[in-house]
């Protein structure tokens, strides 16, 4: 199986050879084979007496990252669907997409969404499964910003992007919560955990990282709004990704997962709920676009919202629905998408309102577009499958498991949807088809499309009237199967057409009769979208975010990043100062002994003593010649001190380092500005005041403290010991230097070196410079 | 065999000092820059072999026994890191004579770049606190050496500003060193675990751990104390860049590792809570810094800091999975951000400008440059099947199953973000109409894109064949928590 | 004595930090040789002090002074001048290249 699911990357990485052959060979002819074969693999399945087949890689078993390959009903729909729609879109594809196309491009981004979407289906492995959504979304990147000279693909594609893998982080999220909460990282073995996840108390956040992840790649409000952007993708890829298959993938996580998460009251409620509001708002707006696309896009919204909302009521009939909707809107709107693609191609235009009358020019599209849109907006005729799924839909809707107000709601919202469905699928049959013809608006003069394009909508036509006259055959082998894999409690039971004057009929009569009314009157109330959504706009809301991310961010950074060392050094002073402090406090760190402090005498305390006037004199002083001296004071005040306390060797270094600083800074001050008086605010003063006695505090008094700790024999004794014995030398210190910590001596040489160097270069600099 | 514990410092140094006779005569230069860092880069591959086998290398300098003296601790993450510096350290010799130095390879470019390899190495190594200073100033010193080089006004000021906080802070370490030693009496880091551990971290011994956390995260470049980094790394050219993005901030997070779980973990509620904070602060912060602005040099260099955010992260929940994220990303970061320096290098070189408004459709003229920026995108955010999606496994792991929830929240948000910012440069820089390119001359990228390339490479390796290497870097993660096998080693009785 | 000179290296570094946070760089430069001080004085205090002859061993002397803190100052004395002199050559090339010694002006603006 594995070799099913990495064939098309295979393949991919030999297209840049075939597309060198394009000019004789159309790419895509090659690539054909490659979802055919697929396709041919899983239909093998199919049959009544289907059981589970699990193949396992190892990939990274240390981590529980394996490819386990789990092919159960549910992902072998999907699978079937995915090569099978694959392999039609392929084939349109040769036609759609001219040999001047950058073809190795598209084939290569085509076939890689292939495996990750056959990946996305068949991993039983969460982390695997995660893999192959983000490369899901990165194809899908690549495929939108296709013809990325176009500045609205570029738009586009970095929406669906940022928004898909936003949803693919979160979903990543929920993945590691359930896998510390089990210990596992397989769906399979995560259902027989339920319990465990059921009461963990993560349980809200699971839910809610999982679901966000669904929502965004299946395009379910509020995040729907990447989906009409994609459309700016060539159309194949339109049919294929963005209707039939990549945005089911939340659909799909959703089936996986529910048997897990139906447990939760929250489950229901929030799935339903905004599938629901997908579904209505979807068809609420569809009918008001113009290209033909955009009407289409948000068709997809709000089907993928309708099935949605099966998933979320989760009862048997719903899955049932659900699952067969996957189905017949694969069919009709694949079809749809690529009769769109066969008008844009011919007219050269999508755009509605400069089409019309078509259907004298294009007559077999128009009766494919026929058999799409009357499926689509589920007219009780026996040979569209749409109808039977939106049945069994409205059935679902009347027998829910709860009594919540939401439940009670949801049937008038389901037809409330199904109305604006009807509409906006009269309004794309009969605005392109019927009507005036507006032939001078057209860029191109209409004629039918060359019969290889018609090839695939015409298989996909056949499917919709198949299914449409006989449900039942995909009924038992297939669905039955998925059915079972999302709840085990679905039972066979037989798909009729007519089940008497029922409940659910009469919602469709009612859909069809509004439906009809609305559609013949949609110019009189078309206001109303002025009103809702007017200019209340989710598009802008996102246009917003990224504009303001830019721009907030960039406000922000300037705010604190001032190219000022002084604002600088106050942030990291300041910080270190409150939080040491505060540590200090709560470790109870700060002590105070008074045993082994050496005396004092009047000779330490008046050197110190002129220490400290001299140091505070360095900040009032504003002469040269004056601050010099108040320096040297200060760096010979140290060496007096480390004679006195007895370290000879450092004294001799501090007065000779000290004599050769001081004539570096002779020469410093020399060439550098004259000191003058500082030109702060009193605030500024305080401030540095406040920092600069604050820091030297806490050195102090970690200083005393430190001492005052004096818990343990330092490790000085063994030197003082060994350093004649083993080092032959009555120089302690010495020893310690060169012999002892001789690596310390001898990168400290090094570091002087490097100082040497650099200071070469800088003046190498200076004369390169001015020899220029 | 204990010897092999200094070769990874002692090569360079001399490979350093070697180099200086040779100033003038660069192509000389060059040719020996490669030879010896492909000899180092051989040794430490042997070393780190050495080390998973016969186990940690202990040596003592000068005979002088430990704690007396200095000991080296060649374990197996200081191996693991000395490899992944000499891995840099190579793809960069053989990409600088291509990256337009020109006149600056003469300013001792070289003997600095080594001395650069020599600090980082030594502080991976020592095991001795005070040492750990005196590394830091070569690899500071060298550094410095580095950004001034032929220096114009801008670059001469931003040195200006990096060398002053860092001797700050570095007189700040000297002065911690001392505190402890006072209290502890020694500076062998192994016996100060140990003593550390005798008197469970009372009194004051939490203060100066915050006071060498405070300097070790000035120069990891954490929030709020990285304000030196961004500026000042894009100053110089995209080599020195990539050392600095590589190698600089990564000397200061190991740092923390080290110390922090060797010697201040008896007080993990305080300081530890404070580590997860300050990378949550990190990452926020970096991240905004990164989408500020339209310089992709800068976009780059704030990158670094939600980098070493995360790392800190794993750091701060202190279980197994957290410190093998956060070393798992330590090394994916130190790859990943010498690529993209290296990357975006080449980009402003063939575009001519850093400014990304500026630029369009290079993808016309450079696709393998285009196609390994997209590449680099998601290996730093995080993406699977990439280096960095391990890491990040792990962390949020190690976070979540602590009970950290926002700041895993943060950290995917973060991510997302990272990928944005890098996009944008693939977006607007590679896509669009190739009359974005205007009167653009196409460049030869000869010998710039293969170093990069094949460094990617190890980034998809150590995501793909992450099977390999986790294990490894899981069982170290089991050493670095349990202090006393450390101690042990270098204490002996 | 070692509280007095832990006050005395406090101060020092309350200066060296007030010199840092000035606009003149000279000032800048000023207060890093102060903090130098401090942090030799504060490794000098940390070895405690006193309590016995210099650390070179002579004939019927068995106490002395800490000889550690001593090594770790003489190393820590030449890298701190090693960086003072680069500083200084930096500080003056700086001052020199740019017109001017006033950090304030060095700031640089947000997209360089």
């Amino acid at each position: 199986m594995i070799f099913a699911v990495l064939i098309p990357l295979i393949i991919a990485c030999f297209i840049p050879l075939l597309s060198k052959l394009k000019e004789k060979i159309h790419t895509g002819i090659f690539v054909l084979f490659v979802p055919l074969s697929i396709f041919l693999y899983f239909v093998q399945f199919l049959g009544r007496d289907f059981n589970p087949i699990r193949h396992t890689y190892n990939w990274i078993p240390s981590l529980g990252i394996n490819f386990d390959f789990y092919l159960d009903g549910l992902s072998l729909l999907f699978a079937l669907l995915i090569s099978g729609i694959g392999a039609l879109v392929v084939l349109y594809s040769i036609f759609y997409l001219s040999k001047q196309e950058r073809l190795g491009s598209f084939y290569v981004y085509l076939l890689m969404f292939m495996t990750a979407m056959l990946g996305v289906v068949l991993s039983d492995n969460i982390f695997v499964l995660y893999t192959f959504w983000e490369l899901t979304s990165i194809s899908s990147f690549l495929l939108i910003g296709y013809w990325h000279f176009k500045e609205r693909s570029r738009y586009g594609a970095l929406k669906s992007m940022l928004i898909t893998i936003f949803g693919g982080l979160s979903m990543f999220g929920g993945f590691i919560l359930l896998w510390v909460v089990t210990g596992t990282t397989s769906i399979q073995e995560m259902i027989n955990q339920v319990d465990v996840i059921l009461d963990s108390s993560y349980l809200p956040l699971i839910l809610g990282f999982i679901l966000l992840g669904a929502f965004t790649k299946s395009a379910q409000f509020p995040f729907h709004i990447w989906l009409p952007d994609a459309m700016e993708a060539p159309t194949p890829v339109s049919a294929y990704l963005h209707s039939a298959t990549m945005v089911k993938a939340g659909l799909f996580l959703i089936a996986r997962f529910s048997s897990i998460f139906s447990g939760s009251e929250w489950f229901f409620i929030v799935v339903s709920l905004v599938g629901i509001i997908t579904l209505c708002w979807g068809s609420y707006m569809a009918v008001r676009q113009t290209d033909l696309k955009a009407i289409l896009a948000f068709s997809t919204i709000s089907q993928l919202g309708m099935i949605m909302a099966m998933l979320g009521f989760g009862t048997t009939a719903a899955v049932f629905a659900a699952i067969f909707h996957i189905l017949n809107h694969a069919t009709f709107k694949g079809s749809l998408f690529m009769v769109a693609g066969i008008i844009d191609h011919e007219t050269g235009t999508r755009d509605i309102r400069k089409l019309g009358g078509l259907i004298t020019f294009l007559p077999i599209t128009a009766t494919l577009a026929l058999f799409g849109t009357f499926s689509m907006a589920a007219v009780p005729l026996p040979f569209l499958n749409g109808f039977y799924s939106k049945e069994l839909f409205f059935d679902a809707t009347l027998h829910l498991d709860s009594t919540t107000f939401l439940a009670q709601a949801i049937p008038y919202l389901a037809v409330f949807g199904s109305i604006f469905t009807f509409v906006y699928s009269m309004y794309f049959f009969f605005g392109v088809f019927t009507g005036p013809k507006q032939l001078d608006k057209l860029p191109k003069k209409p004629h039918e499309a060359p019969i290889g394009m018609l090839l695939s909508p015409i298989v996909l036509v056949a499917g919709v009237i198949l299914i449409g006259l006989f449900p039942n055959i995909v009924n038992a082998p297939f669905l039955l199967h998925a059915a079972q894999a999302v709840n085990p409690e679905v039972e066979f039971h037989k798909v009729a057409f007519w089940h008497g004057f029922n409940t659910p009929l009469k919602m469709s009569l009612i859909v069809i009769a509004i439906g009809i009314i609305l559609f013949v009157t949609r110019k009189k109330w078309s206001k109303v979208y002025t009103i809702l959504p007017g200019k209340l706009s989710l598009n802008k809301v996102y246009d917003q975010i990224v504009e303001k991310l830019d721009v907030i961010s960039g406000a922000i950074t300037r705010s604190y990043m001032t190219g000022s060392l002084k604002n600088y050094m106050s942030i990291i002073l300041a910080t270190t100062l409150i939080v040491s402090f505060v540590f200090m406090f709560i470790t109870n760190g700060f002590t105070l002994e008074y045993d082994y402090l050496a005396d004092v005498t009047i000779l330490e305390v008046s050197v110190v003593i002129i220490m400290i006037i001299a140091a505070v004199a360095t900040i009032f002083t504003n002469h040269n010649i004056a601050a010099i001296l108040v320096l040297g004071v200060v760096g010979y005040g140290v060496a007096i001190l480390f004679v006195v306390y007895r370290a000879p060797d450092i004294a001799l270094t501090q007065f000779v380092i000290e004599t050769v600083t001081v004539a570096l800074f002779l020469l410093c001050f020399y060439h550098l500005p004259k000191l003058r008086k500082s030109t702060d605010s009193a605030g500024t003063k305080m401030t540095n005041l406040f920092i600069s006695v604050g820091f030297g505090a806490l050195m102090t008094m970690v200083a005393i403290s430190a001492h005052s700790s004096n818990w343990f024999e330092s490790i000085s004794d063994y030197f003082v010991e060994t350093s004649y014995k083993l080092g032959g030398g009555h120089n302690i210190v010495n020893v310690i230097l060169v012999d002892m910590r001789g690596l310390d001596t001898l990168f400290e040489i090094a570091v002087l070196g490097i100082a040497a160097l650099a200071i070469i270069g800088l003046i190498k600099l200076k004369k390169d410079k001015g020899a220029q | 065999m204990s010897n092999l514990a200094v070769l990874p410092i002692i090569l360079p140094l001399v490979s350093a000092i070697t180099l200086i006779f040779f100033n003038s005569k660069v192509n000389i230069s060059r040719k020996l820059t490669q030879i010896f860092s492909v000899i180092s880069l051989l040794v430490s591959c042997y070393i780190v072999w050495k080390v998973f086998t016969d186990g940690t290398i202990i040596l003592e300098t000068g005979a002088w026994v430990a704690p007396y003296g200095i000991i080296l601790v060649m374990d197996s993450l200081a191996s693991l890191l000395i490899l992944t510096t000499n891995l840099v350290a190579t793809v960069c010799a053989f990409y600088a004579p291509h990256a337009g130095l020109e006149k600056k390879e003469s300013y001792y470019f070289y003997p600095f770049f080594f001395f650069l390899i020599t600090g980082v190495s030594g502080a991976f190594i020592t095991g001795d606190l005070f040492n750990l200073f005196v590394f830091f100033e070569v690899l500071l010193m060298a550094s410095y050496g580095l950004i001034v080089l032929g220096g114009g006004k801008v670059q001469l000021r931003e040195s200006l500003k990096y060398l002053l906080i860092n001797l700050f802070s570095s007189m700040l370490f000297v002065t911690a060193i001392a505190f402890l030693y006072a209290v502890v009496g020694t500076v062998n880091m192994a016996q100060i675990g140990e003593r550390v551990q005798e008197v469970e971290q009372q009194g004051i011994l939490t203060t100066i751990g915050i006071l060498l956390f405070f300097v070790f995260a000035t120069k990891a470049a954490l929030f709020p104390l990285y304000y030196w980094l961004p500026k000042s790394y894009i100053v110089p050219n995209p080599v020195i860049s990539a050392l600095f993005g590589a190698l600089l901030t990564k000397v200061g997070i190991y740092s923390i590792l080290r110390v922090f779980s060797l010697i201040f973990v008896y007080k993990l509620e305080l300081t530890h809570e404070l580590f997860i904070w300050v990378a949550g602060l990190s990452m926020v912060f970096g991240i905004i810094g990164a989408l500020s602005t339209n310089n992709i040099k800068l976009i780059i260099a704030y990158n670094i800091i939600p980098a070493i955010g995360f790392i800190l992260l794993g750091i701060g929940t202190f279980t197994i999975d957290g410190i093998s994220g956060s070393i798992y990303y330590l090394i994916h970061d130190m790859i990943i951000k010498s690529v993209l320096f290296l990357l975006v290098g080449v980009i402003v070189y063939v575009a001519g400008t850093s400014d990304l408004r500026k630029m369009g459709g290079l993808i016309h003229y450079y696709p393998v440059l285009g196609w390994l920026l997209f590449i680099s995108a998601f290996v730093l955010a995080g993406i699977p099947p990439f280096s960095g999606f391990i890491g990040k496994l792990l962390l949020l792991k190690g976070a979540f199953a602590s009970g950290h929830i926002a700041i895993v929240i943060i950290g995917l948000l973060t991510s997302l973000l990272i990928l944005y910012s890098i996009m944008k440069i693939f977006i607007y820089g590679f896509w669009g109409d190739k009359q974005m390119l205007g009167n653009l001359e196409k460049k030869s990228t000869k010998g710039l894109i293969a170093p990069v390339a094949f460094l990617l490479t190890f980034s998809v390796l150590l995501g793909v064949g992450a099977e390999f290497v986790y294990p490894h870097i899981d069982s170290i993660a089991a050493y670095i928590l349990d202090p006393q096998i450390y101690i042990d080693s270098v204490l002996k009785e | 004595m070692e509280i007095i000179t832990s006050i005395l290296a406090g101060i020092l570094f309350a200066t060296a930090i007030y010199n840092l946070l000035q606009k003149q760089l000279l000032r800048i430069v000023i207060g890093t040789a102060l903090l130098s001080h401090g942090a030799h004085i504060f490794i000098l205090t940390m070895g405690k002090l006193k309590t016995g002859q210099p650390p070179i061993l002579t004939d019927g002397v068995s106490d002395y002074t800490d000889p550690l803190p001593q090594a770790l100052i003489l190393t820590s004395i030449v890298i701190s001048f090693g960086v003072t002199s680069l500083l200084l050559v930096l500080a003056y090339r700086t001052t020199k290249e740019n017109n001017t010694d006033n950090m304030e002006q060095l700031r640089g603006k947000s997209n360089e």
